[in-house]
Parts: structure tokens; C-alpha cells; sequence
């Protein structure tokens, strides 16, 4: 029983570029959107027993002299982003709310960051971006260290695979954010970071079979063995990934609205990185072989004819 | 030493669970065994409460991030800025002690930055008075045009002895701020009251003026009081803030943020319900497919879930939302460890070995696979913890102790079980382990034809 993992590589690279493309797509129109975090400004989550009409509150912050974008959230919530308001100005803001609603006004949240601020908080998230990526390039070098010449091929397949649950996570998000204003903050950057930590790891387990299989059937073609390699690691590779996907569900179904895009960012992450390495990683290793056989294949002939006698 | 580890295994199990026993603190000396339930009042001695350390997020609060601004300093300020941050640090913690918030956070963020967290602080505008109101006093002297004028160097409220409130006027209830400059400055007081006798000398706080008192008799001492129509409240507040110091250099806000106690209660109910959910659903998995060690496996989580939280509290390492996301996440995480040596023990068993041979094979050849995948997580969790602000280190560092308690609960725990349930007889069958005769035959049946087909 040998399932055709290599052989229908085509299906699942159409597969994952059917959720990347407009992912990408929605990335360029800038449909990710940057929370107050990176942004600057204020977010009042108003909690409400009956929440008012948007408009009626945008009249609000229009009275004090502040314009404001209302969106209506889950739980009789009114999320009101401004630019940023001082103390006092938020607290008047507040006080608008508890007298035009009365006990119908339960309390808010409020949060402020100043955008020079939020400059620095985007540079930091930046750094560790770029900083993480560094170190997960330095892992999988020193995972791959004995694979001799072919590490450079493998190296660059765990790469291309964990940048594909990166753009997954960031398309689903511009989507999101395209759509419903679905934001963007540290944790979101955190759950990306997370995200490429287990993919790369899922990825190298794969690898390491089909390195060990490759070493224990001299002369085999790859094709086959990679097939057998991604059988014998997919059973830990899927049992994983769904004791995972459990918690996470768990998370974002009853975790509260705090946490649940959080949730949601791993959830898609998790489940793309467990894909991305049975589907796509070591397919990506075979499209290689085969291209480069090709070229070999191309070549030869020349040799041939230009070496008569 | 591998029949101490019961032993080892079990002591940290009772500990572990004492220790999560909410609201008991370590007495010492040991006055009462077990458990010692928090008494109202508490008794002297030393005591550390061991609790859940809740963040801001979860038990309600203010937080504010404030910039120093050395820029808006007179020109020719020369104290480093670190120096500023350190001392701006002992103003506030003085003025926030003075009030009693428990368990304030004052920490400074890089060298021009400080943290302030206010647990139970849901007024914003208190938090920001704590924060921002410099304080600084000083006495003018006036001009020939009518004005004031700073003295030279200025005379200002940094030479103060602690001040007080007291009551004066015709029936003892017009509440004045009663102060005394300490040396040097008691001798220039006194100067600056025969330089400008008869005439009014301005004290201002924060540029503003506060009272303009005509000096009518030569001082004899440094003492003086300030009289600017105060309530019993306002001459409080005043006093308060001259003897918590003032700042040393104007503070704004670049980042604040409040949340309900309400709010963060439901938090907590919310993610524990997650987290049983999380953990039910996990457990019923593992058994449903690994059937005894799938068991086992659950056991073991539980002793994980128990030993992680003992160890936040011990730490203490705070809690966020975040932290315990990563901590939920982290339980399913744990899981991948049993996964890997079951799996092996799968494939040995089905080899034909025995239960003992296929154990012991499994434990080994699934040793680095473990050790590998935790130090990759360990290592991504260190990286966030490192760089990452607030939200972000509370995450790692509930996933990076998760994942290293969980290597611990793997390989020592798992396998300690496993091997305690093979000296019962009863528990010997393969089938119990999810491998069924027919299995090993058609391993067999695959090993005598190659694995790999072209």
C-alpha cells in the first residue's frame, strides 16, 4: 500500500496556491491591516447590554471633535478607533458614553499608543521577524549538515515550505482584513513566529527519513523513496498536528474574543505547516531531481553529437 | 538510579500539587503542617505566599508606557539619561507606595522608556497624575517690573525635608502645606527673606503659581508653608508629591491602556474552560487511538499540567491571555513527545519483538527525535522571550517552560509508566497497544518484500 505523494505533486501545489494566490493577491492590495500597535492611535472596546447603532456613536466622537471609525463586534461590542486621544480626552469620551446610555453602558477598554511609539513597536516586531528567520535558516543548516551537497536542495525546500505557511497565515489575514477590518498586532506576529518554529521542525522530521532510506536503498530512484519516507513520518506528522489543532480549537472557540484571532492565526498555521510538510516540502526535492534530470537529459544528446568518432 | 525515579517522580507530584493549592503561603518557621490556609491579618515572620501571578490583562488594572523627555529640560542639563530613568523610577515607586497600590510595576523599558503597571488602578487620570505631574517647586522672586524671576542658581523644592500638613487661620481649619529646607538651602531662605523683606516671593509648581506671600519678618530657620486656598484633600496631594521627590525630567505618555477587573475575571473562566476543553478533547483522542498507552499518555499530561502550573507559581511567572495560550498551546505540544516514542513502539512491536524489547527500542530510537523537536521549540520560544515586548514574552515563556517540562514528563514519566504497567501480567497483551496479530504478519509480510518500488 504506497500512497502517490510525489507523483500528484501538481494537485497539491494547485491546492496550496489556490488559498496563496489571493492570499498574495489581497497582501498587495493591502488588505493586512495594522492594529493601533503598529498604527498609533486609540481603541475604545465599549461594552454594551444592548449595543447602539454605529452611526449613532460615531455622533458622539463627532460632538467632542473626534473623528472615529465604529465597527460593531461580537458581544454587544462597539470597537471605536481614533486617532490618538489624550487621557482626558478619553476619559470625556467614556463619560459621553455612560450619559448618553446610561446602565445600558457597561464599561470600556480603552488603549492609546502614541505613533511615534508604534513606530518602534512595528521595528521591533520587524526585527524579530528577521532575526527568527536568520536563526531558522542556521537550523535547518545545522539539520541538514551531513546531507553533503544535497543539503543546499533541502535547505532550500524547508525554506520555500515554511514561507508558504508564512504567506498562507499573512493571505488568510489580508483577506480578513480586506473584508471584515480584521487587524494585525504583536501577537499576530508571534503567532506567524510560532507558526514557522513548528512547520520547520515538521519538515525536517520528513527529511531525515527520506535521507535515512536513501542510505539504506543504495540506487533506488528518489521518487519512490519518498513516497515511503513521507508514509512512515505521516502517522506522527498527522497525529501531532491534530492534538495541536484540538487545543488550538478549544482555544478559539471558548478561549474569548481577547485571543481568538490568535488562535485562529495558529490554527492556520499549524494545519498549513503540517500540510505544507507531507504535501509539499519533500515534492519540492522531487520537482528539483526531475528538472535537473531533464537538463541533464538535454545535455547529453549534445555531448553525444559533438563528440563523434 | 532507575529505581529512584518512581520515587523522584512521585515526590515531585505531591509537591507539585501542594504547591497548587490555591492561597497558602510557606511559614516560616513551620507553624502549622500541610497546608496553611492565608490568615486574615497574617502572622509575623517570614512568610512568601505562593499564588497565580495574574497580569493586567486578567486581573484588571492601568498600564502606561511614558517617554522620557529629556529635550524639554532647561538647556544645560547634563545628568545622563539612564540616570534620569533610574531616578524617575524612585519618584514614582515613592508616590505609589504612599498611595498603597499592591503589586505595582515600575520597570524600565530600554534606557528612555519605563513600564508602569497599576494593579486595581481603573482610574486613568489618577494613573496619570502618578505618572506625569513633575512636581517640581520652586521659589521666584519678584522683579523691578512686577514680575518673578528665577534666582541663580534657581531655589527650588530637591532640598526639602519630609512636609506636612497643618491647620491655620481663625478657627485652626484652612489647611496649609508646612515644609523646611534642609542645608544648603535653609541659609538662602533665610537670605532671600532679608533681600526681599516686604515684599511678595512666588511659589510655583510646575511653572504655575501656587501662592505669592508678601515675607513680612526676617526668617530665622528654613521652614516656611505654602497657603493657596487648599482643601484638606488638595494639601494632601501637595505634600505627598513634594516628599515623593519630583521627577527629575518630564514623563509623557506614548502608550496607555485599562482594563475592567470584570473584564479580566471573565478572561480567566474563559481560558480555563479552554483549557479543560483543550485537554478533554486531547485525552479522549490519545486513548481512543493508542488505546493503554494513549492512557498513559493522559496521565502523563495531567502530571505535565499539574507540574507547569506549580512551577509559574513558584517562579512566579506572570500570567497573561497570552501566557496561558501558549501554555494551552503548549499541552498539545506535549502530546508530540508520546506521540514519537509510541509510534516507535508501534513499529518494533509489529516487528515482532516482545513488549519489553519493543519498549526499551522505542525509548531509544525516539530519544533524539524528542530531544531535537524540543530544542527547536525551546529555541524559537527563547528568541521571542528575548525580542519580543509585554504580550509576546509572556507567550514564550509559558511555551519554552511548557516544552521543557514536557521533555521531562516524555521521557522520564511516560517510560516510568509504561514499564510499571508491564509487570502486571494482565496488561501484557499487544492488542492493548493497538497492534493485532495480523499486524505483525503483514509487517512480516512487507519485510519479505522490498520496502521501496520502483
Amino acid at each position: 500500500m504506497l500512497f502517490h505523494f510525489v507523483e500528484r505533486k501538481w494537485w497539491y501545489f494547485l491546492i496550496s496556491g489556490l488559498v496563496i494566490v489571493p492570499g498574495t493577491v489581497f497582501l498587495l492590495l493591502g488588505g493586512l491591516k495594522p492594529g493601533i500597535e503598529f498604527r498609533g492611535g486609540t481603541l475604545i472596546d465599549a461594552q454594551f447590554t444592548s449595543a447602539p447603532a454605529n452611526e449613532e456613536v460615531r455622533e458622539i466622537f463627532a460632538g467632542l471633535g473626534h473623528s472615529a471609525i465604529v465597527h460593531r463586534a461580537e458581544g454587544e461590542r462597539v470597537q471605536i478607533r481614533t486617532p490618538q486621544l489624550d487621557t482626558d480626552q478619553t476619559v470625556a469620551a467614556e463619560n459621553a458614553l455612560k450619559a448618553k446610555y446610561g446602565s445600558a453602558y457597561v464599561g470600556s477598554t480603552p488603549q492609546s499608543v502614541s505613533p511615534s511609539f508604534s513606530v518602534e513597536i512595528l521595528r521591533n516586531a520587524l526585527w524579530s521577524v528577521a532575526l527568527a528567520s536568520l536563526l531558522i535558516v542556521l537550523l535547518i543548516a545545522f539539520a541538514f549538515r551531513s546531507f553533503g551537497w544535497a543539503a543546499f536542495r533541502y535547505g532550500i525546500a524547508a525554506i520555500l515550505a515554511v514561507l508558504h505557511d508564512a504567506l498562507l497565515v499573512l493571505g488568510v489575514f489580508a483577506i480578513l482584513g480586506y473584508f471584515y477590518d480584521v487587524e494585525v498586532d504583536s501577537l499576530f506576529v508571534t503567532a506567524v513566529l510560532t507558526v514557522i518554529g513548528f512547520s520547520v521542525h515538521d519538515t525536517i522530521v520528513v527529511f531525515d527519513r527520506i535521507r535515512e532510506n536513501l542510505k539504506l536503498n543504495p540506487g533506488e530512484p528518489l521518487n519512490p523513496v519518498i513516497n515511503f519516507s513521507i508514509m512512515q513520518t505521516m502517522v506522527r506528522s498527522l497525529i501531532t498536528g491534530v492534538t495541536v489543532v484540538f487545543t488550538l480549537l478549544a482555544l478559539y472557540s471558548f478561549g474569548g474574543y481577547s485571543i481568538r484571532n490568535f488562535a485562529l492565526a495558529l490554527l492556520i498555521g499549524i494545519i498549513s505547516g503540517a500540510y505544507s510538510s507531507v504535501f509539499n516540502a519533500a515534492q519540492i526535492i522531487s520537482l528539483w531531481q526531475e528538472i535537473e534530470d531533464r537538463l541533464r537529459g538535454r545535455a547529453r544528446p549534445q555531448l553525444k553529437g559533438s563528440t563523434p568518432a | 538510579m532507575s529505581r529512584l525515579w518512581p520515587w523522584i517522580v512521585g515526590l515531585i507530584a505531591v509537591l507539585a500539587i501542594w504547591v497548587d493549592i490555591p492561597k497558602h503561603q510557606f511559614s516560616f518557621p513551620f507553624n502549622c503542617p500541610g497546608i496553611c490556609f492565608r490568615l486574615p491579618g497574617g502572622a509575623s515572620g517570614f512568610q512568601t505566599e505562593i499564588k497565580t501571578h495574574l497580569g493586567l490583562d486578567l486581573q484588571g488594572g492601568t498600564q502606561l508606557v511614558l517617554q522620557l523627555r529629556p529635550d524639554k529640560l532647561p538647556p544645560g542639563t547634563t545628568i545622563p539619561i539612564p540616570e534620569l530613568n533610574t531616578q524617575a523610577r524612585g519618584v514614582i515607586d515613592r508616590r505609589i507606595n504612599a498611595l498603597g497600590v499592591s503589586e505595582p510595576v515600575i520597570q524600565a523599558l530600554g534606557d528612555d522608556k519605563i513600564l508602569l503597571e497599576l494593579p486595581g488602578v481603573s482610574d486613568l487620570q489618577q494613573a496619570q497624575e502618578i505618572a506625569t505631574r513633575q512636581a517640581f517647586l520652586e521659589i521666584k522672586v519678584p522683579t523691578d517690573g512686577g514680575g518673578f524671576k528665577s534666582l541663580e542658581p534657581p531655589l527650588t523644592g530637591a532640598n526639602l525635608k519630609p512636609t506636612s500638613v497643618a491647620f491655620q487661620g481663625a478657627n485652626q481649619n484652612q489647611p496649609v502645606v508646612q515644609f523646611e529646607f534642609a542645608a544648603p538651602d535653609d541659609q538662602r531662605w533665610v537670605q532671600l527673606s532679608k533681600d526681599y523683606l516686604r515684599k511678595p516671593v512666588q511659589i510655583t509648581l510646575d511653572g504655575r503659581e501656587i501662592s505669592a506671600p508678601t515675607i513680612t519678618v526676617v526668617f530665622t530657620s528654613g521652614s516656611g508653608i505654602i497657603e493657596g486656598g487648599f482643601t484638606t484633600q488638595s494639601a494632601k496631594e501637595l505634600s505627598l508629591l513634594l516628599n515623593s521627590g519630583a521627577l527629575p525630567v518630564p514623563l509623557e505618555i506614548v502608550q496607555s491602556s485599562r482594563v475592567e477587573p470584570t473584564l479580566g475575571q471573565e478572561s480567566i473562566q474563559k481560558s480555563l474552560i479552554a483549557g479543560i476543553i483543550g485537554l478533554a478533547l486531547v485525552a479522549l483522542f490519545m486513548i481512543g487511538y493508542y488505546r493503554l498507552p494513549g492512557a498513559i499518555a493522559v496521565v502523563a499530561l495531567l502530571y505535565y499540567t499539574v507540574l507547569t502550573y506549580a512551577i509559574f507559581r513558584l517562579v512566579p511567572v506572570t500570567l497573561t491571555l497570552a501566557g496561558i495560550a501558549g501554555f494551552i498551546l503548549s499541552i498539545g505540544m506535549a502530546t508530540d513527545a508520546n506521540v514519537l516514542t509510541f509510534e516507535r513502539l508501534k513499529e518494533e512491536l509489529r516487528s515482532g519483538k516482545s513488549l519489553r524489547a519493543a519498549l526499551e527500542e522505542g525509548r531509544v530510537r525516539a530519544f533524539s527525535s524528542i530531544a531535537y523537536s524540543n530544542a527547536a521549540t525551546i529555541l524559537s520560544s527563547a528568541i521571542l522571550f528575548v525580542f519580543g515586548t509585554g504580550t509576546v514574552k509572556g507567550f514564550a515563556l509559558t511555551l519554552g517552560i511548557g516544552v521543557a517540562v514536557s521533555f521531562f514528563t516524555a521521557v522520564i514519566v511516560t517510560q516510568m509508566l509504561l514499564r510499571g504497567v508491564l509487570s502486571f501480567p494482565a496488561l501484557r497483551k499487544r492488542s492493548l497497544y493497538g497492534v493485532e496479530e495480523r499486524d505483525i504478519e503483514r509487517a512480516r509480510e512487507l519485510r519479505a518484500t522490498p520496502p521501496v518500488r520502483a
